[in-house]
């Protein structure tokens, strides 16, 4: 299959070199543990729609933490 | 709370397979399962929105440790969208209605398996992040849309 986009040499090599690791080496890497102000401070949350809960985000959230709508 | 552990997915994987919870693992979780070498804090799964599934949803989360409450039990019984568990042996996302994706079936069908791991195709997972236009999904985008070329590469035929 021809590629559709360019894949960078450092990216390309990053994905050749996950390939060779089994999953459990590999989710270790990738999980990891940081505190998310407000996000983390409730032990459950539940939203009825995806939009009430993009919203309460937007409107909670620190926006460094990522979570705001571009 | 550590972080998520590969023994925490196969206990989610085993205890959603006993009790026949339809889900796919979705996000930059997903696409990790998958082979994408990156990092994320949360464990994604999309999780078929029907009464008969959230049923056999409660029953896994008791049975890994998530002390769920009556009314809570109620939420995911009456089709929540989003629910974000931080009450149990490790944190989940369940979302029962994904951004760019129209049945879970359609998802379900174009699922793909890691080890035993229901995972979602690496276009949904995008398509889901680009419908979602967060500025952490804007960032991690472009490598994983390059990542998804390289799998497609690697994968031909899948």
């Amino acid at each position: 299959m021809k590629s559709r986009v360019d894949i960078p040499a450092d990216w390309l090599a990053e994905f050749e070199a996950a390939s060779r690791r089994p999953l459990e080496q590999r989710m270790k890497y990738a999980f990891i543990r940081t505190y998310k102000p407000v996000l983390d401070d409730a032990d459950y949350r539940a939203f009825d729609t995806m939009e009430q809960y993009r919203q309460w985000c937007e409107k909670n959230l620190p926006s460094w933490l990522g979570y705001g709508r571009v | 709370m550590a972080a998520f552990e590969y023994r925490q997915a196969q206990e989610v994987r085993d205890a959603f397979a006993r009790r026949g919870v339809r889900y796919l693992f979705i996000g930059k979780s997903g696409a990790i399962l998958l082979g994408f070498p990156d990092t994320t804090q949360d464990a994604d799964l999309y999780v078929e929105k029907n009464v008969e599934n959230a049923r056999a949803l409660i029953a896994a989360l008791l049975d890994l440790g998530f002390a769920l409450s009556e009314d809570q039990n109620r939420d995911l019984e009456r089709g929540k969208d989003f629910v974000q568990l931080k009450n149990g042996p490790f944190d989940l996302d369940l979302i029962f209605a994904r951004d760019r994706i129209e049945r879970f079936e359609d998802a379900w069908r174009r699922r793909l398996n890691v080890e035993g791991f229901p995972v979602c195709h690496p276009d949904d997972i995008i398509a889901s992040k680009i419908s979602a236009n967060r500025t952490k999904d804007r960032e991690s985008l472009p490598r994983l849309q390059a990542f998804r070329e390289y799998w497609l590469n690697k994968n031909e035929g899948i």
